[in-house]
């Protein structure tokens, strides 16, 4: 099962992966759009992680994690990433600890509010290019009855192949679409960091529970 | 990682509050800071009018901080540097813009700003707060064809917007009236912008985008996004017979219209290549027999030191042109009609 606990060090394991790829994902961005993606989200998750301390149950890890992201990050991403996060609070209402179930219905409510929020769809080069394959994967792999840590490792790898197709894509939201053909041949920033995030967890489950949930 | 380039700040990381404590302090008598980050005005309106608020990215100065004052907005929600602010802080802007009228907020048309302007609304919604709206904004012809108004980007030309806006809401006029206005003026508008040196982020030190020294970029956004065409650097009167026809052609702006004209500095341009450039403007448009009823060269939206500029047009008739004959006194941005 999934606790409060774990869901506070996957936050820290997801912050401390982003911090040692600032340069990387703000690299990215400036391809992009204004280069500073790493350095905003590193942030966001940075003050998301000490906010939680504090917070008892998932929901609340989770929802007091959205608004840190929302409110000191900012941007398409706080919004975005903070959507995530909140859209995934709602889902585990009432809830001490999580089944793997429950945790992949969690990733797939954050998915879907994703892309309410940004109305981009699966193509348009965005996170999403990376979180639909990913959550999707990983439910996927739940149900047809792997273990929780080889489903994220499906996560993991669904993600990598998102965020690489990114660079075929031509984009089609947020400040990149300006760029028209020139968006093509680079790798969407928030596929990326979705990657990222996908293997925080994935090697902080891997290293404390052996990988069983 | 690039060599950061010369800036005179103290930490990336306290770039906004010392910026934005070094405003305050400058302009007391027009604006106040308060302890959770607001630009407020330092006089209130009357209570009764419609409060106009707005949450952008910083790095753009003298936007927004410097157009918060009498005739411009009530309350500005500076973000961190080119990123939106955060829904609850919007909401907090929301409330400190209320006097009782109703509340618009106001959002120049990017993904960032227009979601976290979305998620506010919902919260005020979920508050039981009452007499709030949005208008989105934009004008930009290079972001997306005629047809698809409503997907271009806001950019240098919503100055126009800003500035009637504010000078209307100093009257009695109620929140759908100015949320009208504000449509109407961006109705009227059409921008191109132009950008021949790139700025720097200041968070990052990193160069925006490259552009080579003899070649500029057509249809650069305010944040440094990559523009859509490239050509080779050319004159100052080759390149504004270039860019006017798409302008004129886009709204359109014809023989016998009244119009404002603003060239906005992107940051780094000097006084003289705007009169250069604007001399052609002025020309042209007296060959279109277009009629040039006021004009305005300053910065307003910039990217940090690059080297740029947009022009912008409105058509203006009666109502628009005594709104933007009315006093405007933010922080250093200050017109006056001579």
């Amino acid at each position: 099962m999934i606790t409060a606990d774990d869901l506070k060090r996957m936050l820290q394991a997801i912050s401390d992966l982003l911090n040692a790829h600032v340069d990387e994902l703000n690299q990215l961005d400036a391809n992009l759009g204004d280069g500073d993606h790493g350095t905003g989200i590193s942030t966001g998750f940075t003050s998301a992680s000490e906010a939680v301390i504090t917070q008892n149950t998932p929901t609340e890890v989770l929802k007091v994690a959205a608004s840190a992201v929302m409110n000191r990050m900012g941007g398409s991403s706080g919004a975005l990433f903070g959507t995530l996060l909140l859209k995934a609070a709602l889902t585990v209402k009432d809830h001490m600890e999580l089944s793997p179930v429950q945790f992949a219905d969690m990733l797939i409510a954050g998915k879907d509010g994703v892309a309410q929020r940004g109305k981009a769809q699966p193509g348009d080069k965005t996170m999403l290019d990376a979180l639909v394959p990913a959550t999707t994967g990983f439910k996927d792999a739940i149900i047809n009855g792997q273990s929780f840590i080889d489903a994220l490792a499906v996560a993991v790898e669904a993600a990598e192949l998102g965020a690489q197709a990114t660079a075929t894509m031509q984009a089609k939201f947020g400040r990149a679409k300006f760029l028209g053909e020139r968006s093509i041949g680079h790798i969407d920033p928030g596929a990326r960091s979705t990657t990222l995030m996908f293997q925080a967890i994935y090697t902080y489950w891997e290293n404390t529970h052996h990988g069983e949930a | 990682m690039a060599p950061r380039t010369k800036k005179l700040i103290n930490q990336p990381e306290t770039i906004l509050q010392d910026m934005l404590e070094g405003i305050a302090s400058a302009y007391p008598d027009v604006v106040r800071l308060t302890d959770s980050g607001l630009i407020i005005r330092a006089t209130p309106k009357t209570t009764g009018k419609v409060g106009l608020v707005i949450g952008n990215g910083t790095g753009h100065e003298p936007a927004m901080i410097g157009l918060v004052g009498q005739g411009l907005f009530d309350v500005n929600v500076p973000g961190e540097i080119f990123a939106a602010p955060g829904p609850d802080r919007i909401v907090e802007g929301i409330k400190a813009a209320d006097l009782g009228g109703g509340i618009l907020v106001c959002v120049s048309h990017h993904a960032g700003d227009l979601m976290n302007a979305e998620m506010a609304l919902e919260l005020c919604e979920l508050e039981g707060l009452e007499n709030v709206d949005m208008v989105v904004l934009y004008d930009d012809i290079s972001s997306a064809p005629k047809g698809s108004e409503p997907e271009r980007r806001g950019t240098a030309g919503l100055f126009f917007v800003w500035k009637m806006l504010g000078a209307y809401a100093e009257g009695d006029v109620t929140l759908a009236e100015c949320k009208a206005l504000a449509e109407k003026v961006r109705d009227h508008t059409r921008t191109l912008a132009v950008a021949i040196t790139p700025g720097t982020n200041p968070v990052t030190g990193q160069v925006m985008f490259e552009l080579p020294e003899d070649e500029l970029e057509i249809g650069m956004g305010v944040h440094g996004e990559i523009g859509q065409g490239r050509q080779k650097l050319t004159t100052a009167d080759d390149l504004i017979d270039a860019m006017l026809p798409p302008i004129l052609e886009d709204l359109p702006f014809t023989a016998g219209d009244d119009v404002l004209v603003f060239i906005n500095d992107g940051g780094s341009m000097t006084q003289m290549e705007l009169f250069i450039l604007y001399r052609r403007v002025a020309q042209r448009l007296e060959e279109h027999s277009i009629n040039v009823y006021s004009s305005y060269i300053a910065p307003y939206a910039t990217t940090q030191e690059m080297a740029g500029f947009a022009l912008s047009l409105c058509k203006v008739d009666d109502q628009l042109k005594a709104l933007w004959d009315a006093p405007a006194i933010g922080a250093n941005v200050r017109m006056v009609k001579p």
